[in-house]
């Protein structure tokens, strides 16, 4: 509202965000685990002194570091390019809560990166108890950023007792919080586990013994990992807001893939046990792959999951998902959607300078008195910055699909009670003149009922008999 | 359509820390940036030119840089959060718009970034690794070319930032029923290419006192492979060359600032500057500031000495940080021309904010330790 939207043809842009966040996602929970699953061992191969086993982890370390340093680290910061252009009201409302997080998030990146190049580049220079240590708070620190970044994206979907008195604690302890780490942790060690499995299989692709020995001592990490994801995520499916199980149970698609989650959860513990804990020397580069792709998959739906039943919000009870603060809602409704926005306004008052009042507000007969074409115009307008952020035209949900042979009526009347239609829209947050000008536009570009239905035939012929009936010629 | 018009309001939530405090961690975190930041942005370019066209030191100084080219980037990229998150606090209504008018280049970044960062693994393990392949020596062309063109989106955010006058032209010219396209560049400026090329000459002296001390700190003691000649050879030539490298950057940073400041720069903002007169020392001292570190160097052309340096270093550190704070001056002076974002009423959160400078402290006080057992080995090595 406050700011310009970026219209994504097709796409939209918050979709942008989505794809970002998914993949940077896979590599940031192995940057977490893997740090982790690293340490463990390499205090392990220490201690047993096992000096081929000490070879094998410094070259997963430097596959490590070239897909987290890099690869992750940027498509993080990425996330926070996306969140900037595509949300940012949203992003204005959680840096101003969340900006000591942030700053606290900084410091353990800084010790993450100079803890990880050390241990790779020093590695056999330095003394093994040392090098342990410096393992150990590269760990640490992962896992405390795993920790507070996942306080904020649990923030929005359930903001608990925080109103915007309160400061970040309140925020940060949020109903959502300990589940989602539960969750996330678990994730972060099973794709670790399914990162090393990857890499052994073809690195170790010679060395039966060593690669059996991998695969045994990683097994323990994924099952943890695996009993972790089962327990978060059923205490986070506890936690959720009524709405967001509603989302859930009234979006089919998610419900299955909610259920997919669990299940691959069970079966992949039970494969691990049997697998890889109980007879090694099962792992070949074809069991490795399709266990990693299964790993993606799950996470990736995971998160997709996490984010979709977030609607109609994009910070719970605070930012609606069209960026809207929840308490400027009334005033928008009283006074104007457009009126509202500083660059709709400033728009308008380039363009349509006739629609405005003497106390400087749009005045919505003066909106209903412009040609149908300028209404159709201004409907757009009003479709951008109130729809544009969930619905495409033609493309990514697109309302021309959605409305497909509607009448102007049921147009009018979703667009009034988007609430209603479904819960998980935001409400209307313009004023009736504001309806009709949208409802014109949709109209202008809805599909028409597919040609050929015997069913369409059906209602044109019972319209006729109503006209008869009308006419009072029925009864012949 | 009226600038002003364009310019949000604040949030309602406040400034969780006084308008100083946001401003300080702003500049300080950028001055953390630009030290690493200026070392890949002219140090890339070195390495590709050395690499293609270097013969024995001067392409010895091209695999030196490139061996510690990754800890840089990773540093640098870091080291940016900071004054992003800082900019973001308290300079939403003005930060926020401009990405959103440039939103694809502004994007672009990401995806650039991610090929010049593996460009320079690339190169610098063909290097580490002794294969000298095409392939390595393109990717150390693309990295820094991608380098230099983020520093040119990065100059046109940051100048669309504070130009709120053109937000109207481009916006006018950019927009689908009154949403952003994010097609629109803030090339119209008069102060861009000014702007985004002195930062370069900036770069340049950062890196030329970076040479100096990386031969006369991390040079070991052998004979280079490479040339079959002595450390002492080397650290003879680098001093030679940091002492020519950085007269090049100083002359550059000169041209492109006086362009800046007497060709570019908005009337009023050159006024307000010379009623100031702190502002104006500030301003003095940030132009000249260089020539001292200049000297440095030009006692160290005919060898790098470890003394020197050290001082040469702490020294450019004052450059570079003469140069953030003068930026933030002119940047708050665009910016409160149209709305005194100072005046925001602040919210202070009191418990995270000490408890970040506490793990800020602590923090430092273990990357103290882990280079101090780092150090430990290189000195029992040497
Ligand atoms: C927070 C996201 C969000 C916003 C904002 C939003 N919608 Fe929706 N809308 C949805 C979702 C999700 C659906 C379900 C889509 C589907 O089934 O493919 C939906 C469905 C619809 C439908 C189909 C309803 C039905 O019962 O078939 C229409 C029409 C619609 N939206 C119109 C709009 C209009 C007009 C606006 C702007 C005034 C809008 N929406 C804003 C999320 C949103």
């Amino acid at each position: 509202m406050h700011y310009p939207w970026w219209y994504v043809p097709s796409l939209t842009s918050p979709m942008l965000i989505a794809m970002i966040a998914t993949i940077h996602v896979f590599v940031s929970l192995y940057a977490v685990g893997g740090g982790i699953v690293l340490a463990g061992e390499v205090s392990y191969a220490y201690k047993v002194n096992n000096k081929s086993l000490l070879d094998y982890l410094r070259s997963h370390t430097l596959f490590f570091i070239l897909l987290t340093v890099v690869f992750g680290a940027i498509t993080g910061v990425g996330i926070w390019w996306t969140i900037s252009l595509s949300s940012p009201l949203a992003t204005e409302a959680l840096i101003h809560i969340f900006v000591f997080g942030w700053a606290m998030e900084y410091v353990f990146f800084v010790l993450e990166i100079v803890a990880a190049f050390i241990f790779h580049y020093y590695w056999g220079r330095l003394d093994p108890k040392v090098h342990k240590t410096i393992g150990w708070i590269y760990a640490v620190s992962a896992y405390i950023s795993l920790v507070l970044i996942t306080a904020i994206t649990a923030f929005q979907l359930d903001i608990g007792n925080w109103t915007p008195d309160k400061g970040m604690w309140v925020a940060f302890f949020n109903p959502q919080t300990f589940p989602q780490i539960i969750a996330r942790s678990g994730a972060s060690l099973l794709l670790a586990s399914l990162y090393i499995y990857l890499h052994a299989a073809f690195k170790l692709k010679d060395n039966a013994q060593l690669r059996a020995l991998v695969e045994n001592r990683t097994s323990k990490w994924a099952m943890a990992g695996a009993a972790l994801v089962t327990v978060g995520g059923a205490w986070w499916y506890v936690n959720l807001p009524e709405s967001a199980k509603a989302a859930l149970a009234g979006a089919s698609a998610l419900n299955i893939l909610t259920l997919l989650i669990f299940t691959a959860s069970a079966v992949v513990f039970f494969m691990l046990y049997f697998g890889p804990y109980r007879n090694p020397g099962w792992l070949n580069p074809g069991f490795a792959i399709l266990y990693f792709v299964i790993g993606i998959a799950a996470t990736g739906t995971g998160e997709f999951i996490r984010e979709g039943v977030r609607k109609p919000y994009i910070v719970y009870n605070y930012v609606t998902g069209n960026n809207v603060l929840i308490s400027e809602i009334p005033k928008l409704q009283a006074t104007g959607y457009l009126n509202g926005g500083t660059w709709t306004k400033a728009f308008m008052k380039a363009h349509y300078p006739q629609v405005f009042g003497t106390d400087g507000n749009i005045d919505g007969n003066k909106l209903l008195q412009l040609p149908a074409s300028d209404q159709i115009k201004v409907g757009e307008v009003l479709f951008q910055y109130h729809c544009n952020d969930c619905h495409s035209t033609r493309g990514f949900s697109g309302v021309a699909e959605l409305t497909r042979g509607w009448s102007k009526g049921m147009i009018h009347t979703v667009v009034t009670h988007l609430d209603k239609a479904h819960f998980f829209m935001p409400p209307w947050c313009g004023t009736e003149a504001e309806a009709t000008v949208l409802t014109e536009y949709l109209q202008s570009r809805s599909e028409p009922v597919p040609e050929g239905m015997k069913f369409s035939n059906i209602n044109s012929r019972e319209n006729t008999l109503a006209e008869k009936v009308g006419r009072g010629e029925a009864e012949k | 359509m009226n600038p002003q018009d364009l310019i949000g309001p604040f949030s309602p939530l406040g400034n969780p820390a006084p308008f100083w405090f946001i401003t300080f961690f702003k500049v300080f975190g950028f001055i953390l940036h630009m030290i690493p930041m200026n070392i890949w942005y002219a140090g890339m370019l070195l390495v590709a030119i050395f690499a293609t066209f270097g013969r024995n030191h001067s392409l010895e100084l091209a695999h030196r840089l490139s061996r510690s080219m990754p800890i840089i980037v990773a540093m640098g990229v870091n080291l940016g959060i900071v004054p992003l998150l800082f900019t973001q606090v308290g300079y939403y209504q003005f930060y926020y718009p401009a990405g959103i008018l440039m939103a694809y280049a502004w994007f672009s970044v990401i995806v650039i970034l991610i090929f010049a960062y593996y460009g320079v693994y690339v190169y610098s393990l063909s290097v580490k690794n002794n294969k000298h392949t095409k392939l390595a020596l393109a990717s150390a062309w693309i990295s820094s070319i991608a380098f230099i063109f983020i520093g040119f989106l990065f100059a046109n955010n940051f100048s669309l930032m504070a130009n709120i006058n053109d937000w109207i032209h481009i916006y006018n010219k950019t927009n689908v029923a009154g949403a952003a396209l994010g097609t629109g560049l803030n090339t119209a400026d008069p102060t861009l290419i000014p702007r985004w090329l002195m930062m370069f000459g900036l770069a340049i002296t950062t890196t030329a006192v970076y040479i100096a001390f990386d031969a006369a700190f991390f040079k070991k003691r052998d004979t280079s492979p490479l040339t079959g000649s002595s450390t002492s050879d080397y650290k003879t030539w680098a001093g030679k060359f940091a002492f020519a490298f950085y007269t090049l950057g100083m002359v550059l940073f000169a041209v492109m600032g006086s362009w800046y400041i007497f060709g570019a720069l908005e009337k009023s903002t050159f006024d307000q500057l010379s009623q100031n007169s702190f502002m104006y020392i500030i301003f003095g001292l940030t132009a000249v500031s260089p020539g001292l570190v200049w000297i440095a160097m030009l006692l160290q052309r005919k060898g790098v000495k470890r003394k020197v340096t050290i001082f040469a270093a702490i020294l450019q550190f004052v450059v570079v940080t003469l140069n953030a704070v003068s930026r933030q001056w002119v940047q708050n002076l665009e910016i409160f021309r149209f709305k005194n974002i100072s005046e925001l009423p602040v919210n202070i959160q009191w418990s995270p904010m000490i408890l970040f400078l506490l793990l800020f402290v602590i923090g430092l006080a273990v990357v103290g330790w882990m280079i101090a057992k780092i150090v430990a080995v290189e000195k029992s090595v040497a």
